[in-house]
């Protein structure tokens, strides 16, 4: 169900719950009304009663037959108004309640009149007695019934209003209760639903473009996660994209680059061969060997660079072993130990322990290794000191290795450039391969090899290597 | 008749050595570089005639060398060679009044074609 959804299905849950109390409440409110109007009333007739009754006790102490007309008034106006309100006491007492009461009224009508009678035509003194008793009985029973039925009401009228209350303060907690728990399950389903688009947001940023197999929920936030989703795919292709551009560019810089070099030996070939042909007849037999020596040099000076290119090219070669990180750094240390002991350089190794081993080609690393180092000896010149340093990343299953310099730094400007083919910046005997190639031989072990550099302060590289239990093929061949 | 002076900069030694060659043949008086600087330090010693440079070297390249010796001897001849047969680049220093613009490999015949030319307009003028 959709968040709308659920939203608009609270509250009309809600909402449905409230008129359900109003009705309740405004029906107990008319019963309370009604019960009330039948208790002025009553209270009317009730008095209308006591009247009677007080005539009816002067009739039997003075024996005045005015008394008895005064009786019949007032009974005929408790009967006219019983009847004007006859709507009304019904429904707060019901029809048989009513009829009671009329039946009453007309029995004591009934004695009323036949004690007129009596009193006119001068019956029998015992006659009279039990006329007048019936009289009395008659009286009696018509307030008593007036007086308990009123009673009675205004007994229900607390009753009702006591259960309104009750009704009204259980349905307030009801709706309370629900209000809460829609919020709750609505607030839940959002907070679930964000959390999802936060996770996928934060693989996107880690650079995992591969749509998550996150279940597509069924609200909004399914629609936002399936946006991320296809944002998602969009950078994947749009990476892909400046990947192939850069990989093009990389490729343009190598070609201009491979260009160059070999233009430079083959020029010096050329240049060698017209000059040989121009002076040939003025040569001694040294000089003309000596021209040959030069183009073979020149040759050789071809095959390195083709060779170097090659290397880059042709990462298949490597004959990968389990291996230990340290101890390679140590084989290392020894190839340039005197070059640091020539440029009077210090050397401090801090190396971790029980770091995990590396599945690698012993000598690509160490060739990385001597490169990295002999530049960092050439940036330092004649004093300085080499930091190598070596630990383990936990987060990666990785082991890094950083080669700290003192020496000038890199520029700023350079920064781009130093693993670019034929990219150099020293004055001489540079060839611009030895990072390129360095780089190569680690992204061919599935490691990583990066530069940080500040100016007069040093530069330092870091190269990191897999685990050898998270490449497969290292842990095959241990199994 | 003085013998021309023609400068030679390259930080391929063997340009500079097939180049003195084949020009002093010629009869031309040669001196080779392999960098810039210490060319420009010759150059405000001695002027030349021509001055044959790299483009793409290490420390002061061949632009450099063109803007200094054309403000030293605005006569001297300044002929380009370079590796990079680079088209924005040869426009550029044509502009600042190159004679001649060679891509690698280098024709000894024509370079020294270009001199003789260059040479003679200059006598003529």
């Amino acid at each position: 169900m959709k968040i709308k959804q659920k939203v608009y299905f609270s509250n009309a849950v809600l909402i449905a719950l409230i008129v359900l109390i109003g009705t309740f409440s405004l029906h107990d409110l008319n019963q309370i009304l009604t019960k009330f109007r039948f208790t002025v009333i009553a209270d009317e007739l009730n008095a209308s009663f006591l009247a009677m009754r007080l005539a009816e006790k002067n009739y039997l102490l003075y024996g005045d037959p005015d008394t008895l007309e005064e009786i019949e008034d007032i009974l005929e106006t408790s009967a006219a108004s019983m009847d004007e309100v006859k709507a009304d006491i019904i429904r707060a007492v019901g029809h048989d309640n009513y009829q009671q009461l009329k039946a009453n009224l007309d029995e004591y009508q009934h004695s009323v009149e036949a004690t007129r009678r009596e009193a006119t035509q001068a019956a029998g003194r015992k006659n009279r007695r039990d006329t007048l008793v019936r009289l009395r009985l008659a009286g009696r029973h018509l307030k008593e019934f007036s007086e308990s039925i009123t009673a009675m009401e205004r007994e229900r009228v607390g009753g009702i209003i006591a259960q309104s209350k009750t009704i009204l303060l259980y349905s307030f907690l009801g709706v309370v209760f629900f209000a809460l728990l829609f919020t709750y399950l609505i607030v839940a389903n959002i907070g679930q639903s964000l959390r999802k688009v936060v996770e996928l947001t934060e693989a996107i940023a880690k650079g995992n473009y591969g749509k998550e197999p996150v279940r597509i929920l069924p609200n909004e936030m399914g629609a936002v996660i399936e946006a991320v989703n296809t944002m998602a795919g969009e950078l994947q292709n749009r990476e892909k994209e400046i990947l192939q551009s850069k990989r093009l560019a990389s490729i343009g810089i190598l070609v201009t680059g491979v260009a160059h070099e070999l233009n430079n030996p083959l020029n010096n070939i050329s240049m060698i061969a017209q000059t040989y042909m121009e002076v040939y007849d003025n040569l001694e037999r040294e000089q003309r060997i000596d021209f040959m020596q030069r183009v073979e040099e020149e040759t050789e000076r071809l095959r390195v660079i083709i060779k170097n290119l090659l290397d880059f090219s042709r990462p298949k070669e490597k004959h990968l072993v389990e291996n230990e990180v340290n101890n390679v750094i140590q084989k290392t240390i020894s190839l340039v130990q005197n070059m640091l002991n020539v440029s009077n350089i210090k050397l401090r190794l801090d190396f971790a322990d029980n770091l995990p081993t590396v599945y690698i080609d012993e000598h690509q690393v160490q060739q990385v290794l001597v490169n990295i180092t002999t530049n960092a000896i050439q940036a330092m010149g004649n004093t300085g000191r080499l930091t190598i340093v070596t630990r383990y990343l936990a987060g990666e299953d990785e082991v890094e290795i950083e080669i700290r310099d003192t020496g000038k730094g890199i520029e700023p400007k350079f920064m781009d450039h130093i693993f670019d083919p034929f990219f150099t910046t020293k004055e001489e005997g540079g060839t611009g391969l030895g990072l390129w190639v360095s780089y190569g031989i680690i992204r061919n072990h599935g490691g990583n090899l990066r530069v940080e550099s500040s100016a007069d302060v040093g530069t330092a590289f870091f190269v990191t290597l897999p685990s050898c239990k998270s490449v497969k093929e290292c842990c095959n061949g241990k199994a | 008749m003085a013998k021309h002076s023609i400068m030679i900069i390259d930080d391929e030694k063997i340009v500079g050595d097939m180049a003195r060659l084949s020009l002093e043949q010629e009869g031309y008086e040669v001196e080779t570089y392999l960098d810039g600087r210490t060319a420009l330090d010759r150059l405000v010693e001695k002027p030349f005639q021509v001055v044959v440079t790299d483009l793409k070297m290490k420390g002061v390249d061949g632009l450099e060398v063109l803007r200094t010796v054309k403000k030293l001897y605005p006569q001297t001849v300044v002929i380009m060679i370079t590796a990079f047969a680079n088209l924005d680049v040869a426009i550029e220093a044509l502009r600042d009044d190159v004679h001649d613009f060679f891509p690698k490999p280098v024709k000894l015949k024509e370079l020294k074609a270009s001199i003789q030319r260059a040479l003679g307009s200059g006598a003529a003028g």
